[in-house]
């Protein structure tokens, strides 16, 4: 264990750990920008600067590991100046388009800039154009807005291992780019860590605003995984899935289908009651008459030819429970051992 | 030498402005070079130390526009106040020079410079925009003048550089911090490929390097260098275990030809390597029957087990590079053949003959008398050079005597002696080599000296050795030792190993008057184009340099084959912007070992595991096991990333 001080408080942590943690620790708060909890520190924001006594450097918290005896200082005017520049040297080029962004409400950049007040800009430079080439079909890049924090490009390659995305050029010039189109699942985690709106979901831009929507939580249904996610439901619509980071199996994480396959439910083809064909046409009928249907049925095709006539395929879709109960259906219920799942087929 | 007017370099200022030529004040911390080339006389210079001027009419303001700008240009983007911030200062730079200024751009300027300085993630950040803050400070009012000027200013001329400490000391100018940036991100496959832009062996340079980046690391300055070495050697190894094949492509020149290389070691092969990419017909004529020259036969298999040097020469031939092995030039086929067959010739036949001490009984031919180079020669071929022998002594204080007495208990010898005539601190081999031979139990016998090789019926029976004491320092600065009267005393042994250095054999060149040697033996070539005065043939690695580290043999190699491109294209053999500022930075030197970085450091470097030595003497199992996945990307992480850029006005 090594016992440090930060802003005069006397910490205690393990080994290995780094100032910002240590200081979170004990709820002392260091801005950060580039950071995210699920990701390796990045180092790319400057936000996170300390001054440690005695060097007269100042050094990033989050990937400065601890050391025994420092004297940690998170804030003092050389610090503010510090942060201060970090945030006007973004703005310098980045869009005041907040009225119109998806993530105007909770955009990690703008509560910065608010919290450091910071109400104009001396610093100027000529405008780059950049390419918005990065993009998949659900993924929508606005390049302007991209501050090159490069929390998408080491989500990639970190929890998703693909490496999709990197860093092209050199300088002012330098931009996020795909680097491998083919490689991209548009999985979205990129889009989960983006602190601004440089990466939105291309599916609902524009369709609501962030502090006007409900969150509901639930389960994904598309596997038995049981990912959970936020259905974003404004009017009673689902605008958008999101996730929240850290929260149950998949602690930030989805896959394409859970991310971006929800307009199924709003669909105007989708059925919501049974139907039964009567004279060569389908009719609506309650969940009762179905199933007393389905029941006669089996129970003739059972009493002409056996159980063993039938058999039954069940789906990966379903949780370990439900392929429990239908097994125990085939073999109790119906009287055979013709059953079988998808995943092997 | 002409006068330094003003210098911040180290931050020490010297400022002479004010005063007669003859009051000057020396400057200390920097040597600066009087000519960047034959006629171009160094004005001025601002770089990560500062800045330096000679000429009283160098234009500051003009200077720092230049510098930033290139700042700027090599600025990785990957940090905020950087790739913004050194952008905002270039341009605000170029509209003063440009006659726009503003009242308010200095105050700007100052501020700015002092956030990216105190915040950058690396080093082009830290270190750029230092000389600005000089300048600012000691140049206040040629500033204020240019603000107020209105009117544009009249560019100077100037070079630039990016560099690195660790970059400048490696001889073939590796891009070091990228490609261990690209480890610590994970990006193994991208690392490897800025190696192999200059280097085709990184399994065997990632093995035995004497890693000259490491001593001119600048983590030393805070707790250890980075493992740089093993860092190489874990993204080869990581693509050999995955057992994939590199893709090379080739970008054919404007006109190519055909070119013979006698000499398949690591010369060689990375001359061979270079023209191939560059679309030349490659013949490598090689006297062994496997690829690696010296470092095969000298270099013993525990070290670098011979498996990952084909593989990596092999790859080489796949690239549609011949290799005729089992070919002695000079015997099997003359130079001069290869002279009229081939647009050029490279020579890279390494040093390969041992030198002998002058010790009584040398010439005798006693049995049990073995050079190192054959001693090892035979080891590595499989055989027990002597076996009739048991007890060893090896005479020298190099690797290869360090070699010499490490593969002696891997034939089965058990009372193994070293003999050096200076101390374990004076030793030139490395530490590392010295400690694991420790471990495996050598007897050394510092501060000794051979007299005389005793024999009985021709055969070695002892070697009767002086004690030395250390006297004053000679020329090299090391205390030179000395004969202490009276204390011989003899070493019990049956086998005696010299290595003491080697030599060359230089046959092939048949005695002929157009390729120049020294009394040294080794060829003489242009030292940055590598020709001879023959301009067909070119020279590279041990015979060309002496005896020497591996990587140089590698960079003479790479050299040669660029200059051999130019020769076949018909373009003229000059020196490039480059190999200037090689000369410039071994007087302007990249790294100081006692700058006081301002850092916290303390963060561990990661060791390699090792097989135990008690067993692993008796084996040829490689004896450092390399880096996991998890070692390998903390190491990285501890690197500085310690690019500089330099700006000379000429």
């Amino acid at each position: 264990m090594v016992t440090l001080t930060i802003d005069g408080k006397e910490v205690t942590v393990p080994q290995g750990t780094t100032i910002l943690e240590a200081a979170r620790s004990v709820d002392i708060r260091i801005p950060t920008l580039c950071y995210h909890d699920r990701l390796n520190p990045i180092g790319s924001c400057r936000m996170c600067v300390v001054e440690i006594e005695g060097y007269t450097h100042p050094m990033a918290a989050c990937t400065t590991p601890v050391d025994d005896g420092i004297e940690v200082v998170t804030s003092s005017e050389r610090l503010t100046r510090i942060r201060q520049d970090s945030l006007k040297l973004i703005l310098v080029n980045h869009p005041l388009d907040c009225p119109v962004c998806d993530k105007g409400g909770e955009c990690l950049l703008q509560d910065l800039t608010f919290e450091f007040g910071i109400d104009q800009l001396e610093y100027q430079a000529a405008k780059v154009e950049r390419d918005s080439q990065y993009a998949s079909p659900l993924i929508r890049y606005w390049p302007d807005r991209c501050i090159m924090c490069l929390r998408c490009v080491t989500a990639c390659q970190e929890i998703k291992g693909i490496g999709a995305i990197s860093i092209a050029g050199d300088g002012y010039g330098a931009q996020v780019v795909t680097v491998d189109a083919d490689k991209c699942q548009s999985c979205g985690e990129c889009l989960q860590v983006c602190p601004t709106g440089a990466l939105t979901e291309d599916l609902s831009r524009y369709k609501g605003r962030t502090w006007l929507i409900e969150r509901v939580p639930t389960t994904c249904t598309y596997c038995g995984c049981g990912c959970q996610l936020e259905l974003n439901v404004q009017n009673d619509r689902i605008i958008a899935v999101t996730t929240k980071d850290g929260v149950g199996i998949n602690k930030g994480s989805l896959c394409v289908k859970g991310r971006f396959g929800y307009e199924f439910v709003n669909s105007d083809e989708r059925l919501t009651k049974p139907l039964i064909k009567r004279d060569g046409k389908f009719e609506e009928a309650s969940w009762d008459e179905a199933l007393d249907l389905v029941a006669e049925k089996f129970s003739a095709i059972k009493g002409e030819y056996g159980p063993g006539a039938i058999g039954g395929l069940t789906s990966a879709r379903c949780t370990n429970e439900e392929n429990y109960l239908f097994q125990k259906f085939m073999r109790a219920a119906i009287g055979t051992n013709n059953v079988d799942h998808c995943a092997r087929l | 030498m002409a006068e330094i007017l003003f210098s911040s370099w180290g931050g020490e200022v010297v400022d002479n402005r004010q005063k007669d030529g003859q009051d000057f004040e020396p400057v200390n911390t920097v040597d600066l070079p009087e000519y960047f080339r034959q006629d171009e006389a160094v004005k001025a210079l601002m770089g990560w130390y500062g800045i330096v001027i000679r000429d009283p009419e160098t234009d500051i303001v003009d200077l720092s526009r230049v510098y930033i700008q290139e700042v700027q240009n090599k600025s990785c983007g990957k940090c905020f106040l950087c790739r913004i911030g050194t952008r905002v200062m270039a341009e605000t730079l170029e509209r003063i020079c440009n006659g726009q200024g503003k009242s308010e751009d200095l105050e700007i300027l100052k501020r700015l410079a002092d956030s990216i300085r105190e915040s950058s993630k690396c080093n082009i950040g830290q270190s750029g925009p230092l000389p600005i803050i000089d300048a600012l400070e000691h140049f206040a009012d040629d500033f204020a003048a240019a603000v107020n000027a209105k009117k544009s200013v009249t560019p100077g001329t100037y070079h630039a550089k990016l560099t690195a400490p660790c970059m400048d000391a490696c001889p073939i100018h590796l891009d070091i911090p990228n490609y261990v940036e690209c480890i610590k991100e994970g990006r193994f496959a991208e690392s490897l490929d800025i190696i192999r832009e200059k280097l085709p062996l990184p399994g065997v340079v990632g093995r035995v390097c004497v890693r000259p980046c490491e001593e001119h690391c600048r983590r030393m300055n805070l707790d250890a260098p980075i493992s740089i070495k093993f860092l190489k050697r874990f993204v080869a190894d990581y693509e050999l275990g995955k057992g994939k094949e590199p893709e090379f492509t080739i970008t054919p020149s404007e006109k190519t030809g055909k070119v013979a290389i006698v000499g398949a070691g690591p010369s060689g092969a990375t001359c061979a390597f270079h023209l191939r990419k560059m679309g030349h017909e490659v013949t490598v004529y090689e006297r062994f029957n496997e690829p690696g020259g010296m470092s095969a036969m000298g270099i013993p298999d525990y070290r670098l087990p011979r498996p990952i040097l084909r593989e990596e020469v092999d790859r080489i031939e796949r690239m549609g590079v011949t290799f005729n092995y089992g070919t002695t030039v000079g015997k099997d086929i003359k130079l001069s053949q290869l002279e009229a067959e081939n647009d050029a010739v490279f020579i890279a036949i390494g040093a390969q003959m041992g030198t002998t001490m002058g010790v009584e009984g040398e010439e005798e031919n006693y049995a049990g008398y073995i050079s190192g180079v054959q001693y090892l020669l035979d080891i590595n071929q499989g055989r027990d050079p002597y076996p009739e022998g048991k007890k060893v002594a090896v005479i020298g204080g190099g690797n290869v005597a360090i070699d010499c007495v490490r593969c002696s208990f891997r034939v089965a010898k058990d009372d193994v002696n070293l003999i050096y005539r200076r101390t374990k601190n004076e030793m030139p081999a490395d530490d590392v080599e010295i400690h694991d031979a420790e471990e495996e139990k050598v007897n050394f016998h510092y501060l000794t000296h051979p007299v005389k090789i005793l024999a009985e019926n021709g055969k070695v029976v002892g070697l009767r050795c002086v004690k030395m004491e250390l006297g004053e320092p000679d020329e090299s600065g090391r205390r030179r030792p000395q004969p202490i009267e009276g204390s011989e005393f003899v070493i019990d042994c049956d086998i005696v190993v010299p290595a003491i250095g080697q030599t060359m054999d230089l046959s092939l060149l048949e005695g002929r008057e157009d390729v120049k040697t020294t009394r040294w033996k080794t060829i003489v070539v242009d030292e940055v184009t590598k020709q001879s005065d023959q301009p067909k043939i070119f020279s590279g690695g041990d015979c060309e340099t002496g005896p020497g580290a591996l990587i140089t043999a590698c960079a003479g190699g790479r050299t040669a084959a660029f200059n051999i491109d130019k020769l076949i294209n018909g373009q003229p053999l000059d020196y490039s912007e480059d190999d200037y500022f090689d000369k410039f930075f071994s007087k302007v030197k990249v790294f100081d070992p006692a700058e006081d970085i301002g850092f916290l450091g303390g963060r561990e470097r990661k060791e390699l595991k090792m097989l135990d030595p008690d067993t692993r003497k008796f084996s040829n199992a490689e004896v450092e096991q390399g880096f996991s996945i998890n070692d390998a990307m903390a190491e990285a992480d501890r690197c500085l990333r310690c690019y500089r850029v330099a700006t000379v006005k000429v």
